[in-house]
């Protein structure tokens, strides 16, 4: 997947959150594959993905951690909000109880990560127009209420998928631009690499530049 | 016997099982490296335990060196732009020099200094805190001594990354190095008198804090394709989910809930290999997971579980777990955790263990699986798509805890509902209590004091047999006269009728019925007086009477009809609650002044006339009568029309029916007619 070691400038760690079922792994499996995976057996634990994007002019590495809905593994999932600077919050939109659990998601997603991450709220499933049972109005109205992005996806025929994971990580970049997000920050959820597929320690102007504060 | 036929069977599976690859079934021997040194083997060391593999890879290594040289002379340019690199940033970094501290070996140490060290490591800062905890009693220049050692350590491993050295070149500097430190610990003068126990617990210590701080750097490293391993064992995991425990030949049950628990324990324990940073910490979780697995045998088994049984059974928790990184977790704990605890002890025969398991993994075939190509590949490509038991009871493990959760929110319902119930009904008590109370003071105060009202004057100069005909009649009489001559005066008399309004002599539509009564209690003195302004002083107290007859709650001894009973009557001070429940306060009987059942529709004029003459009737009847009980009647000769009634309910009550007392002051004309009546029903008794 990766063709170089250093063929991007940036990692960005995501987090997918979400009630079990909701479609997580489907979502992610089709940012990376570009394809649905019907019979997806239930996530353990975390899986994860990575795909390389473009944002900006810039390549950037998103390491996605697909996290099991499961409460049994909530202890194990939440050793990962730490240092995501971004997550994907998601419920299904033909299953209300999904929805309901989005505040404590939230809460969870609030206290385990830093300010500065991103939280993209994704209905799930939008294909089953016919089984709906949330409306775009109300998710909307929620997401606005608490600062989140917004959109409905279908992980089974790629709606908006893209343009979740695209416009988290743009809001990312756009926070690393702003200095909003702090790239020395232990648990920013931002690596920068340098793009140059060179040797040693070119680890540019921002080592150097960070070397002045170190004391 | 018997357990030779058992060795005989295994050893016969496992030689079955050892005709492919890769088996379910291994040899201790097969966990040994393959030298024969005794140390365990890996199969990321192409079997070798970790020290043969350095010494074979030494050897490969030589052969390579002419290659390295060749791309060492390349990567000099880059060192050049490197250096170059490096002393503008030492330019920039003047800038800021009160940032700096003026430690020399700070500043040499600067330029190698990786980022990981610079920004404070939550991780490390924590390992600190415990290392302050453990090692708190040692001394100042041991630990000093500690710490340059790790210093030493650090620097070297990052200069070595930054020069983008191989990693397997990075693991054999952080294994010599460690070699370096123990050797240090059991011969320097510093530590080599410490116990032993104490100098193993440095040595572990020094392992974790180098790695925690190194982390970011040697695990999954990006001059390796560790990462894209992991991708790959990870969808292979995934791809075997139908996988089960009959397949793998382990007589787990995946049926039952209590395996199903231990199950998961064994699970969560290897997912948080990931989460921790040190390989120790990491081969921490592996044995925690693998002695998880060993209770699963056994309770599967009712007994010690063997070997042999172990690892078809890690094999099953490891397919269901599909652990994050799993490939780069294993090389990093193979490169970077001491080789002298990977290679021998509980950990390391649990850990080799797991290599074996990812190796099967890795490699499994139909035949490993000991089922037919076509149902495998049918399985794998997804066209038989089972729901294992496991599987189910995964989903019904949410089920049961989302059931657990809506019970808990019932139970908490139901909780709180009965809190209120509870409340409820001692409320309804204390209500029931507080009448009851409240029933019992009042009856013992009016037993106590009877309100007795006595004639403001002695009813003999108004003997209604002889005198009151005249009496009245005289009043009613003068009362027009005066309401002829002297308007002014005429206030006087109404100030004693009207409630609320006395002076409000235009407000005619508000004539106070009681004018005989009051007028003959008031003015059977007044009256033949000639009003002076003291009488017009006066005034107020007349008010207050007709006060008092309205509203009997009010018992304030100026404004009150008691003020002229005898000091013992006085004491029914005592103010019965005119909003008491009905019937406890039938002591005082306060009546509106007319008989309820007497029209008072003030605006028919016509009425009026007649509805005063069945209103004087009473008072000329019941002179006698009491306004309290029948059985107080000795003491009450009380000239008055109020009539006692037993539905007094109070002021509230009362209230509705004040208003409506006809207060026809503007019309005078029916006092004539009143005192005519009065007179003429005076004159039929
Ligand atoms: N119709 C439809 N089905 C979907 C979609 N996304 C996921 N599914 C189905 O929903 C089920 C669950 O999807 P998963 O991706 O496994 O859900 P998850 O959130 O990863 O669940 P856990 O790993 O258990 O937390 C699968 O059977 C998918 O086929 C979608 O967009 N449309
Ligand atoms: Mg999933």
């Amino acid at each position: 997947m990766s063709g170089g070691p250093y063929n991007y400038s940036y990692i960005f760690k995501y987090i997918i959150i979400g009630d079990m079922g909701v479609g997580k792994s489907c979502l992610l499996h089709q940012f990376t594959e570009k394809k649905f995976m019907a019979d997806c057996p239930h996530t353990i634990g975390v899986e994860f993905g990575t795909r390389i994007i473009d944002v900006c002019g810039q390549k950037i590495k998103l390491q996605i951690w697909d996290t099991a809905g499961q409460e049994r593994f909530r202890a194990v999932t939440r050793s990962y909000y730490r240092g995501a600077a971004g997550a994907l919050m998601v419920y299904d939109i033909t299953r209300r109880s999904t929805y309901n659990h989005l505040s404590s998601w939230l809460t969870d997603t609030r206290n385990l990560t830093n300010p500065s991450t991103v939280i993209f709220l994704i209905g799930n499933k939008c294909d089953l127009e016919a089984q709906r049972d949330v409306t775009y109005e109300e998710a909307s109205k929620f997401a606005e209420e608490n600062g989140l992005m917004f959109v409905e996806a279908s992980a089974k025929t790629g709606d908006n998928v893209e343009e979740a994971f695209l416009e988290t990580a743009k809001k990312i970049y756009q926070s690393i631009q702003d200095g909003r997000l702090d790239l020395n920050a232990a648990e920013s959820g931002v690596q920068h690499k340098p793009s140059t597929p060179g040797r040693n320690n070119l680890s540019s102007d921002n080592q150097g530049s960070k070397d002045n504060c170190s004391c | 016997m018997p357990m030779c036929v058992l060795n005989l069977q295994r050893s016969y599976k496992y030689m079955m099982y050892a005709t492919k690859q890769p088996s379910l079934r291994i040899n201790q021997a097969d966990l040994k490296c393959k030298n024969g040194c005794g140390f365990y083997g890996n199969a990321d060391w192409n079997g070798y335990c970790s020290k043969c593999y350095r010494d074979h890879l030494g050897f490969e290594k030589q052969k390579k060196q002419g290659q390295a040289q060749l791309e060492k002379q390349k990567s000099n340019a880059f060192t050049k732009f490197e250096e170059k690199k490096k002393h503008q940033s030492d330019k920039k970094s003047k800038f800021l020099p009160l940032f700096r501290k003026p430690s020399n070996l700070k500043e040499l140490e600067k330029p190698h200094r990786n980022s990981d060290l610079k920004h404070s490591n939550p991780d490390a800062d924590k390992l600190m805190a415990e290392f302050m905890l453990t090692f708190g009693q040692l001394s100042e220049s041991l630990r000093h001594d500690f710490f340059k050692y790790i210093q030493v350590f650090i620097k070297r491993i990052q200069t070595d990354i930054n020069m983008n050295k191989p990693i397997e070149d990075v693991t054999e500097v952080a294994q010599k190095y460690y070699n370096t430190f123990n050797n240090g610990l059991n011969t320097s003068s510093t530590f080599k008198d410490l116990p032993s126990d104490v100098r193993d617990q440095l040595l572990d210590f020094f392992e974790k804090y180098v790695m925690t701080i190194l982390f970011s750097s040697l695990f999954c490293p990006n001059s390796t394709n560790d990462e894209e391993k992991d991708l790959i064992i990870q969808e292979r995991i995934r791809k075997l989910s139908w996988v089960n425990a009959h397949h793998l030949d382990c007589c787990i049950s995946e049926t039952s809930i209590e395996v199903r628990d231990l199950v998961y324990t064994a699970i969560t324990d290897l997912l948080g290999m990931d989460s921790v940073k040190a390989p120790l910490d990491k081969l921490n979780c592996v044995v925690k997971c693998c002695r998880s697995v060993m209770e699963v045998l056994q309770h599967c088994q009712g007994g010690p579980a063997s070997a042999d049984e172990f690892l078809p059974a890690l094999i099953f928790v490891v397919l269901k777990a599909n652990p994050a990184r799993l490939k780069s977790n294993i090389l990093y704990v193979t490169r970077f955790c001491n080789d002298s605890r990977l290679m021998q002890g509980e950990a390391g025969y649990y850990f080799t263990n797991l290599c074996c398991a990812v190796s099967f993994i890795e490699n499994l075939t139909a035949k490993s699986l000991n089922m037919a190509e076509e149902e495998f590949d049918a399985y794998m490509s997804g066209q038989i798509t089972c729901v294992s038991a496991w599987e189910s009871a995964l989903v019904a493990c949410e089920g049961m805890h989302q059931l657990r959760e809506n019970l808990n929110i019932l139970k908490d319902l139901s909780q709180r509902t009965t809190i209120v119930q509870e409340g409820s009904k001692m409320l309804r008590e204390d209500i029931e209590k507080f009448k009851n109370e409240l029933n019992e003071t009042v009856s013992v105060v009016m037993e106590r004091t009877p309100l007795v009202i006595k004639p403001r004057k002695s009813p003999i100069s108004l003997n209604p047999h002889h005198e009151q005909s005249g009496g009245a009649t005289d009043v009613s009489l003068r009362k027009h006269d005066f309401d002829q001559s002297e308007p002014e005066n005429l206030n006087f008399y109404h100030q004693n009728l009207e409630i609320g309004h006395l002076n409000d002599y235009t407000k005619e539509n508000l004539q106070l019925d009681i004018t005989p009564c009051t007028l003959i209690a008031e003015n059977a003195s007044t009256i033949s007086v000639e009003p002076t302004p003291e009488d017009h002083s006066h005034n107020s107290f007349g008010l207050s009477k007709i006060n008092y007859d309205i509203d009997f709650s009010d018992f304030s001894g100026e404004n009150s009809m008691v003020e002229d009973l005898t000091p013992e009557r006085i004491s029914l001070n005592v103010t019965p609650d005119p909003f008491g429940p009905l019937g406890t306060s039938s002591a005082i009987f306060q009546e509106p002044l007319v008989p309820l059942n007497t029209s008072l529709n003030v605006q028919e004029k016509t009425d009026s006339a007649k509805s005063k003459q069945q209103y004087v009737l009473p008072l000329v009847e019941k002179l006698e009568t009491t306004l309290l009980d029948e059985d107080e009647t000795d003491i009450q000769n009380l000239p008055s029309p109020m009539k006692p009634m037993s539905s007094y309910s109070g002021f509230s009550k009362q209230g509705l029916q004040i208003p409506s007392i006809p207060c026809n002051t503007g019309d005078i004309s029916y006092l004539n007619a009143h005192s005519n009546a009065s007179t003429s029903s005076k004159d039929d008794s």
